[in-house]
This record gives structure tokens, sequence and C-alpha cells, in this order.
């Protein structure tokens, strides 16, 4: 292995706790860190107190489209954005900063944060391969995350046009 | 009688021009990614802001204009932000359109960039 920069060492294992705290899979450490997995799995327990969850990470884009998700998904990406382009900081650190502002957004408002930091990071890297993007609502203006394909021309987000069943569901820290 | 009014206006303004700048310098000084997004001020206008000395933020807060005002001109968030609180028909006290004002603003970068 080649010489790492004790720095550089300190700065990871900062972002990988960060992460850790805010309750990321083990596979995001591995993605947006350079420590060996050994020494990540070691971080991990003795931040969490616990073993990592196993098993995979969910793949498919089609989560971030229901109505309840997809509110949450575009409300974090907006911030993230926000983010990246009005400061020079990194991918993975922006989406730390904006996934807390994000939590305390819904927070706020008593909604429970439903998008994870990991499905969080996994929007991003989803916008980021093209398969996601944000799409300008015809009617308010917001972007809301749909597929890439999406004609934009005529979409109208899910919060102009509830779907007929959305927000009845009675259980605390939803959206209705 | 009526100048006495108008003064204390002033002195009002004043002072929430103080605590604002304080604000924002505190909050530019912890993190500055966040204050950006929070104050809805550009990165350069954050940088200038978390230079200043105590003295220069009291002289530039002691005008009688406010250092802060609106951050969106716009009538759909303003619409979104009312009807947040107001019961819906199934008589729940309804955090949608509360949400909806949230992301309209936060993909609202006219500020920023």
């Amino acid at each position: 292995m080649a010489a790492r920069s004790l720095l550089d060492e300190n700065r990871q294992i900062k972002r990988a706790i960060e992460l850790i705290n805010l309750g990321a899979r083990l596979q995001v450490l591995e993605s947006e860190t350079d420590l060996p997995y050994e020494r990540l799995l070691r971080l991990y327990k003795e931040v969490a107190g616990r073993s990592p969850s196993k098993g995979q990470l969910p793949f498919s884009t089609d989560w971030f489209m229901t109505w309840q998700p997809n509110i949450h998904s575009s409300l974090f990406l907006n911030i993230y954005e926000y983010l990246q382009k009005s400061t020079d900081i990194e991918s993975i650190d922006a989406i730390s900063k904006g996934w807390r502002l994000y939590r305390d957004e819904v927070s706020v408002h008593g909604v429970e944060p439903l998008l994870s930091i990991t499905r969080a990071w996994r929007l991003v890297r989803f916008v980021d391969s093209g398969m996601l993007c944000l799409t300008r609502c015809k009617k308010c203006g917001g972007r809301f995350v749909t597929h890439t394909f999406e004609l934009d021309q005529q979409f109208t987000c899910g919060l102009c046009e509830p779907p007929a069943r959305a927000g009845k569901a009675l259980r605390g820290g939803s959206i209705h | 009688m009526e100048n006495q009014i108008d003064n204390r206006w002033m002195t009002e303004i004043r002072e929430v021009n103080l605590s604002y700048l304080m604000l924002a310098q505190g909050m530019v000084r912890a993190d500055k990614a966040q204050a950006v997004f929070c104050l809805g001020v550009s990165e350069a206008v954050a940088d200038i802001l978390a230079d200043l000395s105590p003295a220069q933020l009291i002289k530039i807060a002691s005008g009688n204009m406010m250092m802060c005002r609106f951050r969106f001109d716009d009538e759909m968030v303003w619409s979104l932000l009312s009807e947040h609180g107001k019961r819906s028909s199934q008589g729940l006290d309804g955090n949608a359109s509360r949400l909806h004002a949230s992301i309209v603003m936060a993909g609202n970068f006219a500020e920023a960039v």
C-alpha cells in the first residue's frame, strides 16, 4: 500500500465517523473513503456500538417515485444541489450536510425523515449516472425527482396533484 | 410625538440589523455551507461577513435601512406558507403544503448563484 498522508487519513476517518453517526451503511463508507475494509469495520463497531447491517443496498429507482418518498427525496435533492451550486464542498460533504438540513426541516413539521442517509447517497448516485433528475413542475415551479426521460413540459408534481389515496394514512410522522 | 414614533422604528431596525448580522456571522463562522443555505446569501457575501470586526458590524447595522429582506417574492411560496396550519377536509393539520413550500424554496437559487 502506498504511504498514506496522516492528515488525509485523519480527514477520512472524521468523514467516516460523521457518516456512521448519521446512520450510513458500510457500503457508503467503502465507496466514499479510501480506508481499508477492516479499519472501517472496526470503526463502525466502535462508533455505532454494534456490527453493521448485512445484505445488499436497495438498488431500484422505483422507491423514489412513490408519493411520500418522492416528497422526501425531492426536498433532500434540492438542498443538496443548492449546497453544491453555491459553495465549493465535496459531494459527500454536501450529502451529509444536506441530509442534516433535510432531517431538521421535516422534523420541524412533525414528519419523520423517511429518506435515510444511505438512500440519500444512493439518490445522488442515481442522479450522477443520469437515471434520475429533478424536473420542474409546470404548476408550482418546484423541482421534483423524476426519471430522466420524463416529458418535462407536461410534468405536474405529486403535491400539486396528489394521487387519490395520498396522505390518508393516519400514522404519526407521515405527510398528510 | 410623530417624530418619536419614527425614531422608535429606526432604533428597532438598527437592533434587528445588528442581531441579524451577528447571527449571520456566527453561522458562517461555524459552518459556511449550512449558513449559505439557511441565510440564502452567496458564498462571496458569506466570506465578507465572516471577516467583519465587531466595530464594522455595529457601523453597518446603524443605518435606517433593513439589512435583511424577504427571501422570496414568489406568490406561490407565500400562498403555500400561509396555507400551513389550515385544517384539511379530513380535519387534520396538513403538513403537505408546508413541505411543498420547503421544496419550492430550496429549489430557488436566485439569491445564491
